[in-house]
């Protein structure tokens, strides 16, 4: 790995994930209420260090005990998913970009039909029928829904790798096909699937709370999302109880906020061409610099989960473009 | 009679991300004289595309020119500032031919397009057509076919858009022309058509000089007049093609030139028995018979 | 000639992934361990209790309508036939109101709501993407980062933030629904002028999130465009900064054509769960209560919908595309 400059973005972006993911691992054990235990009454304002910080939400549980589980809920969900997905994804985008004939044909045929049709609809046709939704179900069905976007991306970067000459290299000296798939075709990809986890991670975070508030999240566990529905349902809005739904949104927001942040210093890592910095010299003008490179930016997360794939890569020509 | 171009004490520095100097050109000065090809020759990172650029007043960061001057036909620019050059020099009186036509017009755009915003650029008043008639007329007059304005970019082939951006280059008949690497990305009949086209130009005066910047030693031989070469930054040696080519100088002028490949005879009839046909399909290495 | 070949092939492309979707729209739920479908509605006519009629009622019209006795594919090729006659059921947990008539109250709201939402997001987005870009400093380094932000937060969250903060305590603006009390919809400037106050918040809420999203990607294209050869050369040419702006504009645009059809599934998407906030009567609300209820046909119809809706966006945008990128067409013809 050659050194890396990270810009200020991305320790931001770091430092408040690992604040997160402190929270939501060693946080249930520092508040140590079972977030399903009464501890007061209804909308009860917060009071004191201890388990009602942040007051109590509408069946008088504690605001703090559910939202460090849930956070911690969501954090799991958002990873299975976002694990799978990427799996899945970089699994179709490599054998169909690297095998080419027929076996790529279905696969792009495939993906590009579930690419059209919209990843919320297919998760919400398949968590309606589910009578036991539990975190693992929900992140399964989530991860199995998000792969397509990926997949074309890998694809279109495999085959503009596949006709590089280590490649022929490997393959004359006799290398099997999966050695060279794990050897000679993924370290050029690692790159794009980092940033493209992130994103996964990120959408599947952000679907699992908007499935909740339909009111299709997990049945037995608080989940960030499930926190805000309550919210809603029981008017903590209209009473003004902010104590029930900031906590929850603020979450939401820094979860999803850090992550994109991630993803798009570490944009900027990997693509020098999107970098704009100043030249330090002895002169007094600081004009932006850019340098050519090879790809173009990394997709865009939309804030409901859904991730908007790679732009510029528009597969005009059967082989991905050469 | 005075020079076509005289660039002074040239030096172009780029600085890293880190803020370190790398140094392009190191206080370089050259002369042309009118209807001259000087062709600038040396290996990759001597500085020659670098010189170019900060000729055709292209250079951007991170290149940096710290200091120089640009003289053409007695008007002189000082390149340090190379914002208060007047914009309508790029173009009508010095012109660049990028390396590798490839992406140097839009694909979103056809080529009569461009033209005509070229045309306009230098000249507010000039109509669409007057505009597409010159340029249709320089084609014809070159061997181009005219219906190339109509095409995108992505429908031309690799010699033919490397010559149309020639024309584009040319067609405010610049003074000097530099053109960077331009046979490099083509096929050898593709090189000859373009060099010819070039020398036609020159012949007819469309441009008055040429700068050819060449890794392609044999090429500089065919179309240049004086020859510049470039080590780390410095011209090591200059002066007319023939005595650059037969009686070079400098160690590494010899050096350059003794690294250019010409198989010998007998080895040039040797044919490798054996080998069959790869198939990529079945991943086997294929087998080699001696 | 080659445009012609291009449209075609893309409406029969998005015939064939709209069966697809039909398919999945019916076997989805079906699919799922238990058959909630069938076993919702065998458990209607087992349960009796109080209303053992009406839900006799639903279990055989919905016999009828759909033919539960038949096997499968059979009542694949039902459904099949009557979306295309436009019959989209009879509402479970509404009997005997029809999914349209639903559908049909539900559904201009939400228009109303995400139609400019998504225009206006577009069009602002881009331009303060592209302004971004070329001005560069501050102003960049502002806009992106406000940008940033503001595409990261979740359109609910906006949303709960904003009825708290300008309804409930500011006063500002009604706190729920889409017009007053004692109001009924009808086409005239007073009831114009009433809606439009319960209009904004759930307006806003959409399109500040996606102006972010928009800008972000905009200035990403814009910047990464500024370094292309053509920009070199035509600088090199002479040519004025305002041309080669509008060469780049040209060509960032083309990747936000591209997302701008996924841009709207998120939007749509996000769309639905704010109106829950503010209990606004439109598609979201409605299959959040048919969740609730159970109501099959309902939620059926509801994805079904969304579904053609971002279908017709996907080809809409490819249209678009196809008629801008001139590779594009020569591609998919065969030209080189």
């Amino acid at each position: 790995m050659r050194s890396v400059n990270f810009t200020p973005r991305f320790y931001v972006a770091a430092t408040i994930l690992i604040i997160i993911l402190l929270f939501a691992i060693i946080g249930p054990f520092l508040v140590r209420t079972d977030p399903n235990a009464t501890v007061g009454g209804l909308y009860d304002r917060p009071a004191g260090w201890g388990p009602l910080l942040l007051g109590t939400d509408n069946e008088g549980q504690s605001v703090l005990a559910n939202l460090a589980y849930g956070t911690r809920t969501s954090l799991i969900v958002g990873l299975i998913a976002g694990t799978i997905a990427t799996v899945i994804g970089l699994v179709v985008g490599i054998v169909a970009g690297f095998r080419g004939g027929l076996i790529d044909n279905l696969l792009t045929s495939a993906t590009n039909i579930l690419l059209c049709i919209p990843v919320i609809i297919i998760v919400i046709l398949m968590s309606v029928a589910l009578d036991n939704r539990s975190i693992f179900t929900l992140a399964f069905v989530m991860g199995i829904t998000s792969w397509p976007w990926l997949a074309r991306a890998v694809r279109a970067q495999t085959t503009s790798v596949r006709t590089r000459e280590h490649i022929d290299v490997a393959m004359m000296s006799g290398a099997s096909f999966w050695s060279i798939l794990l050897r000679d075709v993924l370290p050029y990809l690692l790159s794009y699937v980092v940033m493209a986890f992130v994103l996964q991670v990120s959408g599947a975070i952000l679907l699992e709370s908007t499935l909740s508030m339909l009111g299709l999240g997990p049945s037995n566990a608080v989940s960030l999302g499930i926190m805000l529905y309550w919210a809603i349902q029981w008017g903590s809005v209209r009473t003004g109880a902010w104590w029930a739904f900031v906590p929850p949104t603020v979450m939401l927001t820094l979860i999803s906020f850090s992550l994109l942040l991630l993803q798009s210093s570490l944009d900027e890592v990997f693509n020098p061409r999107l970098r704009r910095g100043k030249i330090k010299r002895k002169r007094g003008t600081e004009p932006t610099y850019e340098i050519p490179a090879a790809e173009g930016p990394a997709p865009q997360l939309t804030a409901t989960g859904v991730v908007e794939g790679p732009a510029p890569i528009q597969d005009t020509r059967k082989d991905g473009g050469r | 009679m005075p020079n076509l171009l005289d660039a002074a004490n040239i030096r172009g520095v780029y600085y890293t991300p880190a803020g370190e100097e790398v140094v392009g050109v190191d206080n370089v000065s050259i002369q042309m004289a009118e209807g001259e090809v000087l062709g600038l020759a040396g290996e990759s990172g001597s500085g020659k595309s670098t010189l170019g650029s900060i000729i055709s007043l292209t250079a951007r960061e991170p290149l940096v020119v710290e200091h120089g001057t640009l003289t053409i036909d007695g008007d002189a620019q000082d390149l340090s500032q190379m914002d208060k050059i007047p914009r309508t020099w790029r173009g009508s009186v010095v012109s660049m031919l990028p390396q590798g036509a490839m992406n140097s017009v839009s694909p979103t755009m056809k080529i009569r397009d461009l033209v005509v915003d070229v045309m306009r650029a230098h000249d507010g008043k000039v109509k669409k057509d007057e505009a597409l008639d010159r340029a249709r007329d320089r084609l014809v007059n070159l061997g181009l076919p005219p219906r190339a304005l109509d095409a995108y970019p992505h429908q031309l082939s690799g010699g033919m858009k490397q010559r149309v951006v020639t024309i584009i280059s040319t067609l405010l008949n610049p003074r000097l022309l530099i053109a960077d690497e331009p046979t490099s990305a083509l096929d050898v009949s593709s090189q000859k058509a373009l060099i010819e086209m070039l020398l036609e130009m020159l012949d007819k005066e469309i441009m008055s000089g040429v700068i050819f910047v060449t890794h392609d030693l044999p090429v500089l031989r065919t179309v240049a007049t004086r020859i510049a070469v470039m080590y780390q930054g410095k011209v090591v040696e200059s002066g007319p093609t023939a005595t650059i080519v037969d009686d070079p100088e400098h160690p590494y002028t010899r050096a350059l030139l003794s690294s250019v490949l010409t198989p010998e005879p007998k080895y040039a009839k040797i044919r490798i028995e054996g080998m069959r046909a790869f198939d990529r399909e079945s991943f086997k290495a294929p087998e080699v018979k001696h | 000639m080659q445009l012609a070949r291009y449209f075609l092939g893309k409406i029969g492309w998005y015939l064939l992934v709209f069966f697809v979707a039909l398919l999945l729209n019916f076997v989805l739920p079906r699919l799922m361990p238990g058959n909630p479908v069938d076993a919702l509605v065998a458990q209607m006519t087992r349960g009796g209790g109080a209303s053992g009629d009406a839900v006799k009622a639903i279990y055989e019209n919905y016999m009828k309508e759909f033919g539960l006795d038949q096997p499968y594919w059979k009542q694949f090729l039902t459904y099949v036939g009557n979306v295309l006659q436009g019959n989209l059921g009879t509402s479970f947990a509404q009997y005997p109101a029809s999914v349209n008539s639903l559908i049909a109250q539900a559904l201009p709201w939400s228009l109303a709501i995400q139609l400019p939402a998504i225009i206006v997001g577009w069009v602002v987005g881009n331009v303060l993407g592209a302004l971004a870009a070329f001005r560069g400093g501050w102003f960049d380094r502002g806009v992106f980062l406000s940008a940033l932000f503001l595409s990261a937060i979740p359109p609910y969250c906006l949303a709960i933030v904003l009825l708290f903060v300008a309804a409930v305590n500011g006063g500002f603006f009604p706190v729920g629904g889409a017009y007053s009390f004692g109001l009924s919809p009808e086409f005239s400037l007073a009831f114009f002028g009433d809606a439009i106050t319960y209009f904004w918040l759930p307006f806003w809420s959409i399109v500040l999130v996606f102006v972010g999203g928009q800008a972000v990607g905009m200035r990403s294209m814009a910047i990464y465009e500024n370094g292309a050869d053509y920009v070199n050369y035509g600088r090199g040419l002479g040519l004025k900064s305002n041309t080669t702006v509008r060469y780049i504009f040209r060509n960032a645009m083309l990747p936000q054509i591209t997302g701008l059809a996924l841009s709207i599934g998120g939007m749509i998407a996000g769309a639905l769960v704010v109106e829950l906030v503010f209990s606004y009567p439109g598609l979201g609300t409605l299959l959040f209560n048919a969740i609730g209820q159970s109501d099959y046909p309902v939620i059926q119809a509801i994805m079904l919908i969304l579904t053609i809706v971002m279908l017709l966006a996907n080809f809409l945008v490819d249209l678009m595309y196809g008629i801008i990128d001139p590779r594009i067409r020569a591609a998919q013809s065969g030209d080189r």
